[in-house]
């Protein structure tokens, strides 16, 4: 279940990963 | 149903007004392709969104869900990364010279009609099947709707498409895509409540889904190598596709580009996960269907009320129109400016210009409805279709667009080799190939070994083609 349960709600942690990686990036790309 | 076409009627009532207003607003070429090369970020993301979100993600998904299970839904972080490339890493030297089309950039790169042709004639026949594949996923919901025809369908999407791309151009696309972008986010957003109460909750949903298919919650219900190819074609597909490099063009700046590309990271990835749960729920409702493409119409006839499933059709078929009409605008300029206007007829006078502009569009409109109306075409999978378009673009435009301005050596002789190499490769393996890897990757490769091979081999390109892309030595 634990398996599972990493393949539905990784998916959205993983992404929320990417877009706070993103904006730190626009952000010290404009600094 | 009248609530269903209600809701149709008033929203095509606002398309039409849209493109009407462009039409007023739209003076130059440079409006007419690519909105005034002036948008902001609002605008900017909003297109780049709703062009990429197409009727493959809302009926060819659950198609690919039934069989592959969750572990299809992780291929959506290809996208994000892939955009962030485009902020990161190719606009800020692709812009640096704001052309009206991709093959105009090829030829000022690649110093070479010929060039421009060749990418001009992959455009045009590669966005012909794909612009069909989703007028017949809108024949399939005016049938749901309207009770018509599919046919009949087809041919009526088609015409209402082609009255507003025509008048108003890119500026209509651009306003256009806006209003089906908020369509497809509250039609999806709206629906996924009743959806997951209708089958009893969350947890009620996924043990539904599990007893159907025990391989949903897995990583064994699809190979790893067509799991990880696919995500690279989704990536590098969606980096070389000519319809989001004009966007980069169309937008005002670099800030506005990078804000306007996480605006549309957050819309387009949101969008296909919320259709990624509701193609759960489709899962659990309706496991025995002949054809998976049917799953998210009936979804809204039988979980919404006529209403809000009204508002879930418009969805799909904003999705579908905001997708066509951007590939409308790409195969159009294909043919009448990159072709006609510049290899055909030079000569051609600037009045004579604006009526084969719009001509252009109508005959690339036209053609893939005669075509299904012929037979041709009809009844594939809409998303292997997108597929296969993903994979051509990547492996014809990828190499050439970014070794174009990473790579000073590159030359003209080395981008047609990549080109055609790509081009013929990925229809090979898609037919002879091993069907565990997706025909991107070896696509992809040759289009790489002969863009580097072939430029090695032949004279260096001229200053004035690279000079503009690269800073000075």
């Amino acid at each position: 279940m634990w398996e599972a349960g990493f393949i539905f709600w990784g998916l959205f942690l993983v992404f929320g990963v990417i877009v706070v990686a993103y904006v730190t990036w626009m952000i010290w790309v404009e600094r | 149903m009248s609530g269903q076409v209600t809701v149709f009627v008033i929203y095509f009532l606002v398309v039409f007004a849209l493109g009407w207003v462009s039409l007023r607003r739209t003076r130059s070429e440079e409006d007419y392709w690519l909105a005034g090369g002036n948008l902001g970020w609002v605008l900017g993301g909003a297109t780049i969104a709703a062009t990429h979100t197409s009727a493959g993600t809302f009926i060819g998904t659950i198609g690919v869900m039934y069989t592959a299970g969750w572990s299809f839904g992780w291929l959506i972080l290809s996208i994000p990364l892939a955009y962030w490339f485009m902020a990161a890493v190719l606009a800020p030297r692709f812009t640096k010279v704001k052309e009206l089309t991709l093959p105009a950039f090829m030829e000022a790169r690649y110093y070479s009609k010929s060039v421009r042709g060749l990418s001009a004639v992959i455009i045009l026949i590669a966005t012909v099947v794909y612009i069909q594949a989703q007028i017949v996923a809108g024949g399939l919901i005016a049938s749901t709707v309207f009770g018509i025809p599919t046919r009949t369908g087809m041919v009526g999407f088609t015409l209402i498409l082609l009255v507003y791309t025509v008048l108003g151009g890119m500026m209509a696309v651009v306003y256009t895509d806006f209003l089906q972008l908020v369509v497809m986010t509250v039609g999806v957003a709206v629906a996924i409540p009743l959806a997951v109460r209708h089958v009893g909750g969350v947890d009620e949903l996924f043990t539904l889904v599990e007893a159907v298919n025990p391989l949903t919650f897995t990583w064994e219900s699809m190979p790893a190598t067509l799991l990880f190819t696919m995500g690279m074609a989704f990536m590098l597909g969606s980096v070389s596709s000519p319809a989001q490099l004009i966007r980069l063009y169309a937008m005002k700046d670099m800030r506005t580009i990078r804000r306007g590309i996480l605006l549309a990271i957050l819309l387009i990835t949101s969008i296909n996960l919320m259709v990624f749960v509701l193609s759960l729920v489709a899962v659990v409702l309706f496991p025995a269907l002949p054809t998976g493409d049917l799953a998210m119409p009936m979804l809204a006839r039988t979980v919404l009320p006529p209403f809000l499933g009204g508002i879930m059709l418009a969805a799909i078929t904003s999705a579908m129109m905001s997708t066509v009409d951007s590939l409308l605008i790409v195969a159009g300029s294909a043919l009448s400016f990159d072709i006609y206007q510049n290899l055909v007829d030079p000569g051609v006078s600037p009045s004579r210009r604006r009526i084969i502009d719009r001509l252009g569009i109508v005959i690339v409109g036209v053609v893939p409805v005669l075509l299904l109306l012929g037979g041709v075409g009809e009844g594939e999978l809409v998303q292997f279709i997108v597929l296969l378009f993903t994979a051509l673009m990547a492996s014809s435009f990828f190499i050439p667009v970014v070794l174009g301005v990473y790579w000073r050596r590159a030359t003209r002789e080395g981008a047609a080799a990549a080109m055609i190499g790509g081009v013929t490769m990925t229809f090979a393996w898609e037919f002879f190939g091993s069907e565990a890897i997706d025909p991107v990757l070896p696509g992809f490769l040759l289009s790489a070994a002969l863009m580097i091979v072939v430029s090695l081999l032949t004279p260096p390109p001229p200053a004035h083609a690279t000079a503009p892309y690269f800073p000075a030595t």
